[in-house]
């Protein structure tokens, strides 16, 4: 394999990666938000809308990735025309495999937020928009980068399963290379550039979150 | 008319009665001081008069306007009018300090940024913390985040500023140069102050009256020196002396010396020589209230009942006032 293979191959990885973990966070924010505003400690508590997202989230986190990508190929292929075969194909079974899991993690970091900056904001008359707007989204963000990391690094263990669709990416190369040399594979390079390229990106992604974390985040004393 | 006027609250929580038919009227330019132990009640009458809480039963009106009952939810306008602080300051830890003052501000819809940092260095500038505006409040003392929160408060130009236990998480320093900075603010604005707290040197320092929470009902209110000088309830006396005087002396009994805003006269001094009776005192202060002078002076009760009488006639000849006090 050329490099110009493997760099398709990692572009489609994190293509596969960032476009479904995006998508996954235009829905699993606003259900983050409205889990944790609607909890019996939130600003605005609902059990029954509470109960009933949190029936939603755990049955669809419940679901291993594998099947959940088999049930929707129909609803993939009416979107694109094709159900499998293209790594694009993969960023819809992606985004139902993790937007209950982000919805999760904001609720997550929604509840680190001192509720006493919650009703400090409530004593000026803040309206719940504002609140949640300028406190608790505001207030949290180191939190939700760090959450969004683990939610990227979460999602890029899933494209490997685009391999079972032709649909690319790296760990889909990987196993092309097993498929042509069953008995000397792990003599090949390429499964060993593979390898490195996972590490890396992995490490990339957590390191940006965690510096951008860090340096954003004004809790910390400042020399 | 008072400015705040409560009726009748009553609060539960789970069942258990927090605040039992509170009444109690707050004039503009009060520093109203609210005490009781902790666990009394007082930190949700506050709450309930800023909306944070719903009230079970009874009203409460912001002059003569009906702020809040079991059935009206306050009004934003004017929650932003009553204004509050908080024993753990609750700034947004993100913002620096002029972003926490200019967030009041945005969330009451002052569009324009101009005015918003203008306004937000004015109150910065009242509190003393101009040369702070761009640190953030991990990086300030409990006193400096405190006065942001009081600037905050301020920036909205409330007319009744309520503090919850504002200076319970701060040593005593600090205590005292916030209690003399919300006295300014009281003298200059003419806020007026609900101020809840346990600890009574606090009150003591600012409060022009006080209402003492005991297991949620007040048990005295009244003006500061009226209440101090001579408590009436029980849990007052406590707060106010009792904890002074050694317990180790349970058995005797004592009378309690008062003296308002004259204390030129060598009392102590003068029963000694007139009655020739050795006076032992257990426990002596004074309180600046108003700019008078207060204080007493809490002596033992002569053991000889003669030496007593002799006592107690010399105080009423020379109209001092005093009372007996078994502990």
């Amino acid at each position: 394999m050329d490099f110009q293979t493997f760099m398709l191959g990692l572009g489609e990885t994190i293509g596969m990666t960032v476009i479904s973990t995006f998508l996954a966070y235009i829905v699993g924010l606003p259900l983050g938000v409205l889990l944790n505003i609607t909890s019996k400690t939130g600003i605005k508590p609902n059990r029954y809308i509470n109960i009933s997202l949190g029936i939603l989230v755990n049955i669809l986190r419940s679901i291993p990735c594998l099947l959940l990508i088999i049930i929707l190929i129909p609803l993939n292929s009416s979107i694109f025309g094709r159900a499998t075969g293209r790594w694009f194909t993969m960023i819809i079974p992606l985004f139902f495999a993790s937007f209950a899991y982000v919805a999760r993690v904001v609720e997550q970091s929604l509840s680190e937020v001192d509720y006493g900056e919650v009703e400090a904001a409530k004593s000026m008359g803040a309206s719940s928009f504002q609140i949640i707007v300028k406190v608790m989204l505001r207030e949290s963000v180191p939190s939700l980068i760090l959450g969004g990391a683990v939610t990227m690094v979460t999602l890029l263990g899933y494209t490997s399963f685009a391999f079972d669709f032709g649909a690319g990416g790296l760990i889909s190369q990987a196993y092309s290379v097993y498929r042509s040399n069953p008995v000397n594979y792990l003599q090949k390079k390429e499964i060993w550039i593979i390898l490195v390229l996972i590490v890396v990106v992995v490490q990339v992604i957590q390191e940006i979150g965690l510096v951008s974390a860090k340096k954003i985040d004004k809790r910390k004393k400042l020399k | 008319m008072p400015i705040i006027e409560i009726k009748g609250l009553s609060k539960s929580f789970d069942g258990r009665k927090v605040l039992d038919n509170i009444s109690l009227n707050v004039e503009k330019g009060d520093i109203y001081g609210v005490l009781g132990l902790s666990g009394a009640g007082k930190s949700t009458l506050v709450r309930c008069i800023n909306g944070l809480e719903k009230v079970d039963e009874g009203e409460i009106y912001y002059k003569g306007e009906l702020l809040t009952s079991p059935t009206t939810i306050i009004k934003r306008d004017k929650q932003r009018k009553i204004a509050m602080i908080f024993q753990q300051f609750n700034l947004l830890q993100q913002r620096n300090v002029l972003g926490n003052v200019e967030f009041a501000l945005e969330i009451s819809k002052i569009k324009d940024k101009k005015v918003r940092r203008q306004k937000a260095l004015e109150a910065l500038k009242r509190v003393g913390l101009e040369d702070k505006i761009y640190s953030y409040p991990s990086q300030l003392s409990g006193g400096q985040q405190q006065r942001v929160a009081i600037a905050r408060a301020l920036v909205l130009e409330p007319e009744v500023l309520l503090s919850d236990e504002a200076t319970s998480a701060l040593d005593p320093e600090t205590t005292s140069s916030i209690l003399s900075l919300l006295q300014e603010l009281n003298r200059e604005l003419r806020l007026t102050i609900i101020m809840i707290s346990h600890q009574i040197d606090a009150i003591e320092q600012i409060c022009t009256k006080v209402a003492i929470i005991d297991s949620s009902k007040i048990v005295e209110q009244g003006e500061m020196n009226d209440v101090f000088l001579s408590p009436k309830s029980k849990v007052t006396k406590g707060l106010i002396y009792t904890n002074h005087v050694n317990t180790a002396l349970d058995s005797d009994k004592f009378i309690r010396l008062l003296f308002d805003g004259n204390v030129d006269e060598p009392l102590i001094a003068n029963i000694v020589q007139d009655c020739s009776i050795l006076v032992s005192i257990v426990y002596a202060s004074t309180k600046v209230i108003d700019n008078k002078v207060y204080g007493q002076t809490v002596i033992k009760r002569p053991t000889q009942e003669k030496e007593a009488q002799k006592l107690i006639k010399y105080l009423q000849m020379h109209k001092i006032k005093f009372e007996e006090v078994n502990k």
